[in-house]
């Protein structure tokens, strides 16, 4: 009887599992109808509110905007504008739109919708994150002359200006919607927490393809909501999912050989993957350790024992690619192939060392008063591949003779010791960059920033090329002159390869699956990588 | 008993050809292989080799010797609080029983994993990956000790009202001598203790180190291999990536025979 309990007990355990199994399943897929996935549920459906990247993806696919930042070219393209123009002094905007807009009820949209959506995100009571990037928010001024035409008037000139108006969604004067009634490609339809978000397409959608035909293609678009890599996977390869983005090396490599067409490594992301050394003055660190961590003879020898090579190969099963800068090759308008910065060279690094006072002692690398060189490099727990990298980073210091203890922590505990205390030696984390423009970085390399990692808010530049640092980082941000700021970026670029505050390491890979039956697809290395040409997405043979 | 000794036999079999493997010249459980990721098993490495290049047959050898010295300690550790505080608590004045069995308690209630998180976020940077190692298992040990401590209270609460204990008490024997006499007859009580709380500290490890909290890198752990089983990617490339665990429940069954029998 026991047995008998036992089992029963045992089969309702898997009918339970199962149902569940089911219940995760993806929705059914309606004809001609695009899928893929999100990691979680978007906060928000209202466009002026998005702060989250879910969210920030359905605004893109919903809404209609001004100029839209091409990601593929890198480029501003007009949109619901059909010209654009930026006055001398970088202050006045002035945006025409095209004739006969629609809002997807039908509804005509106006220069009188436009300059509402735009005051609507500057309101203080909107709390759009949008609004920062105007700098001063309160003083920006909105006119329409006409029914076609606005005008942004800023009280100081904004680096970048055209790309704020690609996160300026135009909704309905005074009618705001959260999505369901938009100027772009889709409208939201149906949402359903935890399960999925269904797109439909806008009939009344401005744009036409070079044929004249309608767009979007695609007749609807449906992104459920699913955190698991491994059932992503699963679906993908049944045909439940068009596209894959931001796939993890070991996962890539996996899907590589069951579907061996529809992955596409599409080089290195603008994101990078660095150390640092702590070069606080005001860090509890002893006063030897704070002077080869402030030592450049150090730092470089670092640089050149680290294999990055390897790292790539290693940590990233090949999918990434060795850094030497922060500004990444995918870049194309800032990268500067020019810069000189310190190769992998262990002979180059030990006379460096050398020079600089140290030397070995019973394999023991020591500095000239005879303290032994070890410390710890922090990372955060649960990222592999930065454990890998700091592991493998243990091995290539070794043969300099120094002591690493890889430290992995978890992410509050690292930032307190980053952020307050200041209370660590090295770290490793990586930084993810989302605009192109080096702009986006000051708060990185100017030495008064908190964000300024190796010596935070520094009341005077601690030395003369982090002065110099903030002397080209403030020339780019003044220039009006797209050459002029050029020069400055490659100039910061430069003494950073140099000095080698920041010892870059890695920029991983942009790693996608793309399903043989989606067409139009334009991989592009900045988000949303695969669809950020929704309209002229569509599966084989639906159109 | 024959259980038992088979169990125990196979164990020190294990220990003897973990310690071998570890001994042998060119063994290193950190070196790392860059041309040899995640290897299959070949004459140069029987069990083929990790993510970074790493022998994973000498890795899996030290953590089996790292884990069972660390967790004998520990148990030991444990085993001796335990006897201490018990042995006092039962023979001590009242109060002081009380307020032992008290302290068993909020020991008890302790949130175990974030102490040990703490603990390890406040230990200095520069630990040592051995130091760390001996510290976790401290950590467990200053954690593990009170229910066995409860244990030994009872034991000893019951010998207290023995016959040849009231005939001692009667006869003028003090505190000291008592405990003196105590201590031999609770051995019997304190050998299952202290083989019971071995698996368990085992698992304690292994838990620790599969959520990044335990034994720092080079030096292997079970908890650090069995992150590679986070990995369903990995699995695909190499079926020896299961070897820890197969070895972890073996070894765990093992300990549980010695410690079930006694």
């Amino acid at each position: 009887m026991r047995r008998l309990t036992a089992v029963a007990c045992v089969l309702a355990l898997l009918v339970a599992a199962c149902a569940k199994l089911c219940a995760a399943q993806a929705a059914p897929r309606m004809p001609g109808e695009l899928a893929w996935t999100i990691g979680y549920d978007p906060k928000t459906f209202d466009p002026a509110k998005v702060d989250d990247q879910e969210s920030e993806l359905v605004r893109y696919l919903t809404a209609g905007v001004l100029l839209r930042f091409n990601r593929f070219t890198q480029k501003i393209d007009p949109q619901l504008a059909e010209s654009w123009n930026l006055s001398p002094d970088g202050k006045t905007i002035t945006f025409k739109l095209r004739p006969g807009l629609q809002f997807s009820d039908g509804s005509s949209l106006t220069a009188k919708d436009a300059a509402w959506s735009i005051r609507h995100v500057l309101l203080p009571a909107t709390g759009a994150p949008v609004a920062e990037e105007f700098l001063s928010p309160a003083g920006v001024t909105v006119a329409t002359p006409d029914a076609r035409t606005v005008v942004v008037h800023l009280p100081q000139r904004v680096i970048g200006i055209g790309k704020v108006f690609d996160e300026i969604a135009i909704e309905p004067a005074d009618r705001p919607s959260e999505g369901r009634l938009t100027s772009g490609p889709f409208v939201v339809a149906d949402y359903r927490r935890s399960q999925y978000v269904r797109l439909r397409p806008n009939p009344h959608y401005a744009r036409r393809d070079a044929t004249g035909s309608v767009l979007p293609y695609a007749r609807g678009i449906r992104l459920d909501i699913l955190e698991n890599t491994e059932q992503e996977i699963r679906l993908f390869e049944r045909g439940e999912y068009d596209v894959m983005d931001s796939l993890p090396p070991d996962y890539f490599e996996l899907l590589k050989k069951k579907a061996p067409a529809s992955v596409r490594d599409l080089g290195p992301s603008l994101n990078t993957e660095q150390m640092w050394f702590n070069q606080s003055p005001q860090a509890p660190l002893p006063a030897w350790e704070k002077s080869w961590f402030q030592s450049r003879a150090f730092r470089v020898a670092v640089s050149q024992a680290i294999h990055r090579a390897d790292l790539a190969r290693i940590a990233y099963l090949g999918h990434a690619t060795p850094a030497y800068t922060f500004i990444s090759p995918a870049n194309s308008a800032w990268y500067d192939s020019k810069i000189n910065a310190p190769h992998t060279d262990v002979a180059a690094a030990k006379a460096a060392l050398a020079g600089a006072g140290f030397h070995l002692s019973g394999g023991m690398l020591e500095d000239a008063a005879g303290h032994p060189v070890k410390f710890s490099i922090l990372t955060n727990a649960g990222n592999a591949a930065r454990l890998k990298m700091a592991t493998l980073i243990q091995q290539d210091l070794a043969a300099l003779g120094m002591q690493v203890t890889v430290v992995p922590l978890d992410f509050p505990a690292l930032i307190e010791r980053l952020m307050h205390t200041q209370d660590y030696e090295a770290c490793l984390l990586g930084l993810e960059n989302v605009d192109p423009d080096p702009n986006a970085m000051m708060n990185i390399w100017l030495s008064n920033s908190p964000n300024h990692q190796w010596n935070p808010s520094e009341k005077m530049p601690a030395t003369s090329w982090e002065a110099q640092i903030d002397l080209a980082m403030n020339r780019q941000a003044s220039s009006f002159n797209d050459t002029e700021r050029k020069q400055a970026v490659d100039r910061v670029q430069q003494i950073v390869a140099d000095e080698q505050p920041f010892i870059y390491l890695v920029y991983p890979n942009v790693l996608v699956a793309i399903s043989p039956r989606l067409k139009g697809v334009q991989p592009a290395v900045l988000e949303p990588s695969l669809v950020w040409n929704i309209e002229s997405l569509h599966l084989e043979g639906v159109r | 008993m024959k259980l038992k000794c088979a169990a125990a036999c196979v164990l020190a079999m294990l220990i003897l050809v973990a310690a071998v493997i570890v001994a042998a010249p060119g063994a290193s459980y950190a070196n790392q292989d860059r041309e040899s990721l995640l290897a299959p098993a070949s004459t140069r490495h029987p069990a083929g080799t990790d993510a970074l290049g790493r022998d994973r047959l000498v890795r899996v050898s030290a953590a089996l010797l790292l884990s069972l010295a660390g967790s004998v300690a520990a148990s030991a550790v444990t085993t001796a609080a335990a006897a201490g505080v018990g042995a006092l608590a039962a023979f001590g004045p009242a109060t002081v029983g009380w307020t032992a069995m008290l302290l068993c308690d909020v020991f008890l209630a302790l949130p175990w994993l974030f102490l040990l998180m703490m603990v390890r976020s406040a230990l200095p940077l520069t630990t040592s990956p051995a130091n760390s190692a001996a510290i976790t298992f401290l950590v467990l040990a200053a954690l593990g000790w009170p229910a066995c401590a409860r244990a030994v209270y009872r034991g000893a609460l019951s010998l207290k009202t023995t016959e040849w204990m009231l005939y001692a008490r009667a006869g003028g024997l003090r505190g000291g001598q008592i405990v003196r006499s105590v201590i031999p007859n609770l051995v019997p009580l304190l050998l299952p203790q202290f083989l019971i709380s071995i698996p368990a500290f085992v698992m304690a490890e292994a838990n620790l180190g599969a959520l990044g909290l335990g034994v720092g890198e080079p030096l292997p752990s079970w908890g650090g291999m069995l992150l590679e089983l986070d990995n369903s990617a990995m699995l695909f490339d190499t079926r020896w990536v299961y070897f820890p665990v197969a070895l972890l429940v073996i070894v765990l069954l093992l300990l549980e025979a010695v410690a079930g029998e006694a």
